[in-house]
């Protein structure tokens, strides 16, 4: 009796698990791996510091039917995706880890909250005019020289003036421990002309400018902030530079269009500045559309996509391997090309090899690797098809855009381009160089060792996951063995990527920028990063070493547009030969996937605005918000 | 013995298990056996749905048929649907200044108005989104329409001038049975395109191994910890409950997790993940076996053995072994069903086996849920699994009741 009355309970156990399983279909639906956070390269660290509450006074009036804290009328705020995980932590654009969705001083700097002179448009890779009016250099390139906007004015009313161009310089050359050493090596200083007027000094050698791009990408990318407010939080953490640097800003003065609003851990709000400057003639002529950007902080990729695919996101920026899917089956899904690649692929994701690894030491191994992996899979498995395989674009340090593409002679690199899943050429190559399986495992030895790589990525960066399984697979087929490893995001990048203790690990070189495609080359070949052991963000993280590659790297900068083609195709043989590294696909920088259910108006390729996929945030990308409108 | 087993075989509910179970494994043994396809090859591309795939390029060239059938009409009824037609109505009348009553009411005719009156522009007012719907449409429509020859045309290599290769009449016709390069995946294949239903019978296979594997370690160990517990009592018996107690307290799921993730992954194959589960999920069957020990140790033929001065090893294993015998297989029964669903569940997270070197059905079910198969619907990637996983352990929870209800007389009916 009693193991019947067991039996019962058991079953009845049995059938709620059975009930609780069928409801958790949901949960089926989205997958729990961490989110992909691939365009946010910057180091993240999971900080626990609870997101500072906003200041009474600021704390919305909201609306009349809807007493939740922060909640703004649908038909007034533009969602977005993918730009925010886990609450803000600081509105300091120096802050180790503000993790703040407003502030991202990369190429195409974010213009919600701060602005900066120039906006980038990755398009056309000009900059247009936003606090700057036009720059222009004087004969030698040792002087860049940029007029401001004079209508321009911050949030409390007083003016944008040469003094803040200029105090901006001199607070994060002070305050900003990673500035120094990025820019001092190319800008020099930060002057005054008159008011409205500012030099930028550039850093020369010998006579020449070491590189004028710099020049441009720091007008593009560095934020112009208050003087008068940076002095205040100067003087209230007493100069001190780590107190500045870790000071939270939240009472900071900007200039850009919208304004804190609401922030927690649920989610993210941003209002509209109605007194914003860009509704100057001379600006924009008119406020932006939304009167609120908001982000719901999702838990992962999958949340972030089915909330999308519900019309509860506008403006996507997570990868989401469905989208083709969801454009055939969903009338309000949308992304910036009508069909694959769907969005601007700029940038390539790459599998660094660490160069003294045994075996990767070997040009043989690392080129029979490379031959080996199965590209199309990658593309078609782990992309979702969402980009250009590497035959239709074939590979070289460059990007699939025009612009780059011709910057090389393609018939000189085809004998050392590959396509992948050529494994006869990858095995000739390795018995050619003598590594064999000599004891007939299945694996080849290098000096009597089976060769043993690992091949790691973050954990839950699904894609880029499944890309290591296939990189992996190919060194089974090869007889190499490749093991897969997924640490934390966090782990990964402060243990193994910027330290170059790794094997084999993925990562990308910068996308577009002013200074690309020189600065990618740098980043995938330039000795100045090898050997460095901590907080490497800057590339070569395998340490490749090669003189010829370093001379032209150097050169590069200052050469006749004539020069430059036989040069990137000469560091495109070097690098295609020594496969110091190797892509595994294209890949856009951002992710710009719309659903109109609520807001259209969004920039399409060939729509004739010429305004970038850069989720109506980034760079020039912004304008995008001036020509919205509600569908309804 | 075989007494106890035609018993068991007249228990329907073992019945119906062991049926599941032999299904199960057959597949498991014969699918692997027959096919000597590689289970984890990427036949294909991605996450394509089940069915037959035949060569393009094979059924141009294969034998054609003429079939008398209105290719056009079947066309228009099977793709433009009642939505399609509205959509493109509500263009017209809105953006294209037509009225509503000039729109013939003829399917053909409709279509070929629509194109002519389409125009690809401008249009404030209409989303990328429905901008994109109406391309698309369009250029599906036209095709549609077409009712000219189809000609095939190669490249010269030289010159690169396209050379007429062949032609395909309009209403031409094949028999699939005349495409000879087909390739059939009865449940499609999963985000790497791998054959699904390959890998899921190797998987099986692997899971059950892993399952026996750790069961029996789990069995044997807690067999012989229950056995000397029991019988020996005092010291050993109390050493031996403190530390039962001790990974009792500790969930099992936990430890699995922790030495798993201590171990490197190349090492981790079937064999160490199966001795994993099996050396953390003995505690249950070690408390029990001592407890049926206990009420068995002071029976009369026990204490005869004893007073004939017969060895502790022979007195447990002819004495006390053949009463809890039937006890201990059914428990091994559940320690392989569970050793199945923690193998899932481990492998779910990451630290099972290696995705190139075998397949598990914990594995396909972590690729599933991180290429989001499920919210693009692509059942065949998780439901096979899900369902397996399912049919084995129940198969082997039906056997296990079916036994009980055979040894236990009180559970009769």
């Amino acid at each position: 009796m009693k193991m019947r009355k067991m039996l019962s309970i058991l079953l009845a156990l049995a059938m709620v698990i059975g009930c609780l399983a069928a409801c958790g279909k949901k949960a089926e639906e989205t997958p729990a791996p961490a989110p992909e956070k691939q365009t946010e390269q910057q180091p993240e660290t999971k900080d626990e510091t609870p997101a500072p509450e906003p200041a009474a006074d600021e704390t919305p009036a909201p609306a009349a039917e809807d007493t939740t804290p922060g909640s703004t009328p649908r038909n007034e705020t533009l969602y977005f995706n993918g730009q925010q995980w886990g609450a803000i932590n600081a509105w300091n654009p120096i802050h180790s880890n503000a993790n703040n969705f407003g502030i991202s001083q990369n190429s195409s700097a974010r213009e919600i909250l701060y602005e900066t002179l120039f906006m980038y448009n990755l398009l056309d890779g000009k900059l247009y005019p936003l606090l700057g009016t036009k720059y222009s250099w004087n004969d030698d390139k040792s002087e860049l020289t940029v007029e401001l906007n004079q209508a321009a004015h911050w949030d409390d009313g007083t003016p944008v003036t040469a003094a803040d161009v200029v105090g901006t310089y001199e607070f994060n050359h002070t305050y900003s421990p990673s500035f120094p050493g990025g820019w001092d090596p190319y800008i020099t200083g930060v002057e005054a002309k008159d008011d409205y007027t500012v030099v930028i000094k550039m850093a020369q050698t010998n006579g020449v400018t070491n590189n004028p791009l710099q020049g441009l990408q720091y007008i593009a990318q560095q934020y112009v902030m208050c003087k008068a407010y940076l002095d205040k939080v100067v003087e209230r953490n007493g100069g001190d530079q780590a107190k500045v640097q870790d000071d939270l800003m939240e009472d900071f003065v900007a200039s850009g269009p919208y304004k804190k609003y609401y922030n927690d851990d649920q989610k993210v709000i941003f209002v509209r500045d109605d007194n914003y400057w860009g509704a100057d003639a001379s600006m924009w002529g008119s406020l932006p559309v939304p009167k609120y950007l908001g982000h719901n902080l999702f838990a992962d990729n999958a949340a972030g996509n089915l909330a999308f695919s519900n019309g509860e996101v506008d403006v996507s920026q997570q990868f989401n391997i469905d989208i083709p899917q969801m454009m055939e089956t969903n009338p309000n899904i949308s992304a910036f090309i009508d069909e694959a690649p769907y969005n601007m692929c700029v940038t390539m994701p790459t599998a660094w090899l660490k160069l003294d690894v045994p075996g990767l030491d070997q040009k043989a191994v690392r080129q029979a690797i490379a031959y080996a992996v199965d590209y199309d899979q990658i593309v078609s498995a782990a992309m979702g098809g969402q980009c250009p395989t590497f035959t239709a674009v074939p590979r070289s340090v460059m990007n699939p855009t025009d612009g780059e593409q011709a910057l090389i002679d393609k018939e000189a690199l085809k004998p050392y381009q590959f396509a992948g899943n050529d494994i006869d050429r990858a095995n000739k190559v390795l018995d050619e160089a003598g590594i064999l399986d000599t004891d007939g495992d299945g694996y080849r030895e290098l000096n009597g060792t089976k060769i043993h790589l690992q091949a790691a990525c973050p954990t839950g960066w699904s894609d880029w996951e499944a890309s290591m399984e296939i990189v992996a697979a190919a060194g089974k087929k090869i007889g190499i063995e490749i093991e897969t490893y997924y640490p934390e995001a966090s782990t990964y990048m402060s243990d193994m990527l910027t330290t170059g203790q790794f094997e084999i690990c993925m990562w990308s070189p910068s996308g577009a920028s002013p200074t690309c495609p020189w600065g990618r080359v740098r980043a995938l070949m330039s000795s100045e990063f090898a050997g460095i052991t901590s907080n490497n963000w800057s590339g070569n993280f395998g340490w490749f070493r090669n003189d010829r590659a370093d001379e032209l790297i150097q050169a590069i900068p200052t050469m006749e547009d004539s020069q430059l083609k036989a040069a990137y195709t000469e560091l495109s043989q070097i690098y295609l030969d020594e496969v110091p590294s190797f892509s595994l696909m294209y890949r856009p920088e951002l992710f710009h996937n719309t659903n109109e259910s609520v807001w259209s108006g969004f920039p399409a390729l060939g729509d004739g605005d010429n305004i970038p996929p850069t989720d109506c945030t980034d760079g020039y990308g912004i304008a995008a918000l001036y020509n919205l409108y509600l569908v309804q | 013995m075989k007494n106890t087993i035609n018993q068991a075989f007249h228990s329907p509910k073992f019945v119906f298990g062991f049926v599941i179970f032999a299904i199960m494994l057959c597949l498991a043994i014969l699918v692997p056996a027959f096919s000597k396809a590689d289970p984890l090859a990427m036949q294909a591309a991605a996450c394509y749905r089940p069915g037959t795939y035949f060569s393009i390029a094979d059924a141009i060239e294969a034998k054609k048929y003429n079939l008398k059938m209105d290719i056009k009409s079947h066309r228009f009824d099977k793709t433009l649907t009642q939505e399609d037609k509205d959509s493109m109505v509500e263009w017209l009348v809105k953006f294209g200044n037509v009225e509503e009553s000039e729109i013939p009411a003829d399917a053909e005719e409709f279509v070929v108005f629509w194109i002519n009156n389409y125009k690809d522009i401008k249009i404030k007012g209409l989303t990328n989104a429905k901008k994109q719907y109406y391309r698309k449409l369009t250029a599906k429509l036209s095709a549609m329409l077409k009712t000219s020859d189809i000609v095939i045309a190669g490249e010269d290599p030289d010159t690169g001038e396209l050379i007429e290769e062949n032609k395909i009449e309009f209403n031409s016709f094949t028999n699939v049975n005349d495409v000879t390069v087909r390739k059939t995946f009865l449940l499609g294949t999963d985000n790497f395109g791998r054959d699904e239903f390959i890998e899921l019978c190797h998987a099986v296979g692997t899971s059950l191994k892993m399952g026996l594997l750790a069961g029996t370690i789990a069995t044997i160990i807690g067999l012989i910890l229950g056995l000397l517990s029991g019988y020996l009592g005092g010291i050993v018996d109390d050493i031996i409950v403190f530390i039962t107690n001790l990974f009792t307290v500790i969930p099992s799921f936990v430890l699995i997790i922790l030495i798993s993730f201590s171990v490197d992954q190349s090492a981790r194959g079937v064999l160490l993940v199966g001795i994993i589960i099996g050396a953390t999920s003995w505690t249950w069957t070690t408390r029990s076996v001592r407890s049926q020990v206990i009420s068995l140790r002071n029976r009369d033929h026990v204490n005869m053995s004893k007073l004939s001065g017969h060895s502790l090893i022979r007195i447990v294993f002819e004495d006390i072994l053949p009463y809890i015998a039937s006890y201990v297989v059914m428990a091994f029964i559940l320690q392989i069903s569970s050793a199945i669903l923690a193998e899932a569940q481990l492998s779910m997270l990451g630290l099972g086996p290696a995705t190139t070197k075998v397949a598990t059905l914990g594995l396909m079910m972590n690729w599933a849920m991180s290429a989001q198969t499920p919210l693009a619907g692509q059942w065949w990637a998780f439901l096979p699994v899900i369902v397996s996983i399912a049919l084995v352990a129940f198969s082997l929870n039906l056997m296990n009741t079916g036994l009980d209800q055979v040894f236990n007389p009180q559970l009769r009916d």
